[in-house]
This record gives structure tokens, C-alpha cells and sequence, in this order.
């Protein structure tokens, strides 16, 4: 029974893996073989010849090196200013009580524009950047991420500050700290797992964004990854060698963020979980 | 330097927390506000703090309204009764916080740690994060933070809460020492009659926010103000008697008084384990050796009081005692208003 149950447990285990990793596996391959070994029958799973002629023909010949500067410069600011913004609205929103509940009401009414389809506002984010001029513009994306991750922010950072004690930057201001200087020296040290948990889950979201960047850029100067890599689906075929090298680079940058993070995403997401 | 509270009110949601407080606290003087839970004694130290801000009334140090000066203008420094040491900083870091944000350079900031470090005992500690100290570590760290940039004010929210009776005892005559040796205006919070007593040069006692009476320690057990301060104030505190038992108590007491509440104090009240002239009798409901003494829980006529005897008295439950009380140590108090007659 004992051996059953633990066998079961890896095969539930083993499962969950190949069904995660083999898309990957198959990507990176792909990125990897001759285009006449792509598709071939039987599948060629390990032994094949490998060629970078596919990461040569995306970075060199195809602009995805600017796309990939693009989506960069993209994620990092809109992340920055949604973490700037949406940390102090959040530490206001857990300190102060505002006459009327408004702080309660303010904080659901901030979730709300999360809660209907983005596409609602794809064709009126459209016409108010063309008349702003900021279509194909990278200030563009980046003022529509950060608008688009600044609710999520600040209901992440709302609950890690209301896990610190009061007393703390109340003893802060007695002993001579602005509230500013409280916050900035006592309180946010505190909430530093929590911050960074929320910062990546805001570098991915606008890192992976697919819609607003489709309607919002059209040529390489402001175009991001995902809009360039579903571009190689042209008319006359699909380049699904470049397809898969960019698409290889496209993960790393995460990957390797995700990773040097780790420590404090596992506390930050679990912070409050456990007392102490 | 002096703090006056004048006139000062607090309602949260329209219900009073703090009503209509005044007080004078002389320069160097330790005062202790004294109260039951929710007496509004923690919210007056908070608005001295200008954590809170007052509904009415001025708050004066030395004789400047503070009323709207933020708590870091303010210069008094604060030991809360969770301590409130940022869990993040070392020990050092965490005495050094209230100069660092006052920009002090970093020699002097070294110095006065270090000389404050000593001050508690505490120099062997300066490397830890207040996480790996013991309750009695982390009330000394407080007690540094707040005294190592000689603020003009201690304010002190039940400080010694948290540690236990033995480690309570010695915090407590540390920091009657501390006092003296500062002369620091100190504003202590608590709800320990016995911490009042000792430590404060005059006693505040609040109850439904509002002041009792503000006196020394002495006047407040020997003459409490009103039935409140008599029964609060004490351990045990003060009996009351019902109408009938009084007026047998004032017969064989040979007082006067009458038409008033009529309390003794339990070390008052002599007990006797065979019948005397003139004595009532009453009944053992049990008794609790202290070890120098006895605390007896006595019933006469279905109700209780309490007496202090001497440490070899021993009397088993229902056991029939009689009791005397001199008149010299009774105290009256106006059945309706409740104040010392």
C-alpha cells in the first residue's frame, strides 16, 4: 500500500512535469534543428544535427534584438512606476482611515478595473494614445502596464503592510523620523520579500503581454517579443525555426530574474502564513 | 520640563475615550496614569506623544501648545508595550535609529551608544537582532532607545507587561534608579496599582476617562478621593459594606457617620477566632496563604469581605471568626456621588 501510494505520488509528479516542460523541450529543439528535421517523421526527440542558423536569422537578419530591447525597457519601467505608485497608495490605503469608508471603498473600486475583459478597453486606450501621439510608442505600453499592474500592486503591498505593527513606525515618528522616513527606513525593509514577490509577477505580466501591444505598436521601433514573434506567422508560411529562438531568449530574461528572486518570492508569498 | 494637559477630550465615534482631562506635571517629575483597561490612560500618553491627535483641550510642554506639532517635533521619547524595536536593525542600530534620523555624525552617534549600552548592561548585546533577545533583553534595548538622545520627556506605555513577576520586580526598581538618576519627566502608563505606587512621585487614577484624583501614592491608598480609587487602588482593595452590616459596624465602632458607603481597608480589619464583646461575628468562605500573610474572604450576612491576617493565622472554610474595625480607619463616601465625605 505504502510503495502504491508513493509510486503514485511520482507518476502524478512525473505527469505534471512532461506536460509543463515538453512545450519547452520542443521549443528549444526546434530552435536547434535544420528545418528539414523539424517535423519529421518519426520525430527526431534528441539525436538530430543542431544549427544556430535560426538565432542568427532572428537577432541578425529580423529586428527581434530590438524587440527584445523593447519588451526590456517595457516591463522594467512600467514595473518600476506601478511598484513606485501603487507601494504608496497601498501604504495609505492600510494606515489612514478616510471619513465614509472611503479607504475600504477606494481599495474595491481600484480591484474593479481589474475585473472586466481587457479588450473593453483596447479601442478607447487606442483612440486616446492616437490623439496623444504616443501610438508605436514605447512610453505608450509603458503607461498602459503600469496602469494595468497598479491594482494588482496595490492589493499585494495593502496586505504585506498591514501585517507590520503600527508601533513600529509610530516609534520611528516618536523618535524623530518623518512618516516618510518611517516608511522608507522601518517599514519597507520589512515588506522587501513581499515587494519583490509583487515586482516579478508585475516584470511577467508585462513581459508576456499580448493585446494592448498588438493594437498599440507597428513597427520595430515600440514593437515588443510576443508581437514579434507571432509576426513570424505570415501569409506564405511559418517561420517556426526564428519562431522558437526568440522565443528561447524571451524566456531567459524571467527565468534568471525569477531565480536570483526566488528566496524572497517563496517568503513573500507566504509571508503572513506563518508568524515570526 | 513641565507637561499641562488642559481641559484635553478624545472621542472616537462620538463616544468620549478621554473626557475633559487636566493635569500638571512638573519638570523632572514621574507621574503614573493609573487605570483600569479602557480608561483612556494609554490615549492620553498617545496624544502627549502626538500620535493621536486631541477632539478638545490644549496640551502644553513647557508651557508651548503642542497640539499640532507632529510626534517628531515634539522631542519626547516613547517605550511602548510591545517594545517596537525595528526587527530588521541590530541592537545598536536600533539605539543609534533616534540619532541617525537626527543626523548626528557617526563618532558621536558610537559614543552615546555605547555609553547608553553600559548605562543598561546591555553592551554584550549590541551585535543581535532583537528577534534572538529574551523579554527582559528587549525591554532594556527600548528603555536605551528611548534615553540615549536625552529627550525632554519619557512617555511609557505599560513597559513592564510582558516579562514576568520576577523579572518585573527588578525592571521596576531598575527604573525607579533610572528616574533618579536622569530626573527626566517621565509619564508612566499602567495599570498595576502596585507599579503606581512605587514609582510614582504622584499617581493619576482614571476610570471611564476621567480623572479620579491626582496625588502621591500615600494620599491615594490613605485617602482615596472616591469609591472608585478606594476599591481600585490596594491589593486587595477596599470593603464595602451593605447599609445593614454597616450600621452594625458603626454601633460597635462607636461612630457617627451615617447615610454614606462605608469601606475598610482588608490590613484594617481585625479577625478574631473566639467571641469577643462587642465584635460581629462572620464566617471563613476561604483563605489564601500568601506566605507573610493571609489574605481571609470572610461572609457576613451573604456578603463578602476581605481581611489581611498574620501569616500563622489558619482557619478552615465556615469556620466561625469575629470581627472588629477601629473607626479612625473607616472611610465615608457619599452614597450618591460617591465622594470622600
Amino acid at each position: 500500500m505504502n510503495t502504491f501510494r508513493r509510486f503514485g505520488k511520482y507518476l502524478i509528479v512525473t505527469g505534471a512535469l512532461v506536460a509543463a516542460l515538453a512545450p519547452i523541450y520542443w521549443m528549444i529543439t526546434i530552435s536547434f534543428k535544420h528545418e528539414i528535421d523539424q517535423f519529421a517523421v518519426p520525430p527526431k526527440w534528441f539525436r538530430f544535427p543542431p544549427t544556430l542558423e535560426h538565432y542568427a536569422e532572428a537577432f541578425l537578419t529580423r529586428s527581434f534584438g530590438q524587440y527584445l530591447f523593447n519588451s526590456l525597457f517595457v516591463a522594467v519601467a512600467s514595473t518600476v512606476f506601478a511598484l513606485l505608485l501603487g507601494t504608496l497608495a497601498a501604504y495609505a490605503l492600510a494606515r489612514f482611515r478616510l471619513p465614509y469608508g472611503l479607504d475600504r471603498k477606494l481599495a474595491l473600486w481600484i480591484l474593479s478595473t481589474r475585473m472586466f475583459p481587457a479588450i473593453v478597453t483596447a479601442v478607447p486606450l487606442f483612440l486616446i494614445m492616437r490623439d496623444l501621439r504616443l501610438v508605436n510608442t514605447k512610453l505608450a505600453l509603458v503607461i498602459v502596464y503600469t496602469g494595468f499592474n497598479l491594482p494588482f500592486v496595490v492589493w499585494m503591498m495593502r496586505g504585506f503592510f498591514a501585517e507590520v505593527p503600527r508601533d513600529l513606525e509610530e516609534a520611528a515618528m516618536v523618535d524623530g523620523d518623518s512618516r516618510f522616513g518611517a516608511l522608507w527606513r522601518v517599514v519597507l525593509p520589512l515588506v522587501l520579500p513581499g515587494l519583490a514577490a509583487t515586482g516579478i509577477f508585475c516584470l511577467i505580466v508585462s513581459w508576456n503581454e499580448f493585446l494592448f501591444a498588438l493594437v498599440l505598436t507597428q513597427t520595430d521601433t515600440a514593437m515588443t517579443l510576443p508581437v514579434g514573434i507571432a509576426g513570424r506567422v505570415t501569409q506564405y508560411g511559418i517561420k517556426w525555426g526564428a519562431m522558437s529562438a526568440a522565443s528561447v531568449v524571451a524566456i531567459i530574461p524571467i527565468l534568471a530574474f525569477a531565480l536570483s528572486v526566488q528566496k524572497y518570492l517563496v517568503r513573500g508569498l507566504s509571508l503572513g502564513a506563518v508568524k515570526g | 520640563m513641565s507637561i499641562t494637559l488642559h481641559h484635553l477630550s478624545k472621542s472616537f465615534g462620538g463616544s468620549p475615550v478621554v473626557d475633559d482631562l487636566s493635569l500638571e506635571i512638573g519638570d523632572g517629575e514621574f507621574v503614573v496614569l493609573l487605570g483600569p483597561s479602557g480608561c483612556g490612560k494609554t490615549t492620553t500618553l498617545r496624544m502627549i506623544a502626538g500620535l493621536e491627535a486631541a477632539s478638545s483641550g490644549d496640551i502644553l510642554i513647557d508651557h508651548r501648545r503642542v497640539n499640532d506639532l507632529a510626534p517628531q517635533k515634539r522631542d519626547v521619547a516613547m517605550v511602548f508595550q510591545s517594545y517596537a524595536l525595528y526587527p530588521h536593525m541590530t541592537v545598536a542600530d536600533n539605539i543609534a535609529y533616534p540619532l541617525r534620523v537626527r543626523k548626528l555624525n557617526r563618532e558621536q552617534i558610537q559614543k552615546q551608544v555605547a555609553r547608553t549600552a553600559a548605562m543598561l548592561e546591555i553592551e554584550a548585546l549590541l551585535a543581535r537582532r532583537p528577534r534572538e533577545l529574551s523579554g527582559g533583553e528587549r525591554q532594556r534595548v527600548a528603555l536605551a532607545r528611548a534615553i540615549v538622545r536625552d529627550p525632554r520627556a519619557f512617555l511609557m506605555d505599560e513597559p513592564l507587561s510582558n516579562l514576568d513577576a520576577k523579572l518585573r520586580l527588578q525592571m521596576r526598581a531598575e527604573l525607579k534608579r533610572l528616574q533618579q538618576q536622569l530626573a527626566t519627566t517621565t509619564v508612566y502608563v499602567t495599570h498595576d496599582q502596585a507599579e503606581a505606587m512605587t514609582l510614582g512621585h504622584r499617581v493619576a487614577v482614571m476610570h471611564k476617562g476621567q480623572l479620579q484624583q491626582f496625588d502621591k501614592p500615600l494620599e491615594i491608598y490613605q485617602r482615596p478621593a472616591n469609591r472608585f480609587v478606594a476599591e481600585f487602588v490596594g491589593g486587595p482593595g477596599m470593603n464595602f459594606f451593605t447599609e445593614e452590616v454597616a450600621r452594625t459596624l458603626l454601633k460597635s465602632a462607636e461612630a457617627t457617620q451615617t447615610d454614606a458607603d462605608v469601606g475598610i481597608r482588608p490590613e484594617h480589619v481585625e479577625i478574631s477566632r473566639v467571641p469577643r464583646d462587642g465584635w460581629l461575628p462572620a464566617r471563613v468562605y476561604v483563605s489564601e496563604l500568601m506566605g507573610n500573610e493571609v489574605f481571609v474572604f470572610l461572609e457576613i450576612d451573604h456578603q463578602k469581605i476581605i481581611a489581611r491576617a498574620p501569616a500563622d493565622f489558619r482557619a478552615d472554610a465556615e469556620t466561625p471568626v469575629w470581627i472588629s474595625v477601629a473607626a479612625d480607619k473607616l472611610h465615608f463616601f457619599d452614597t450618591k456621588t460617591g465622594l470622600r465625605i
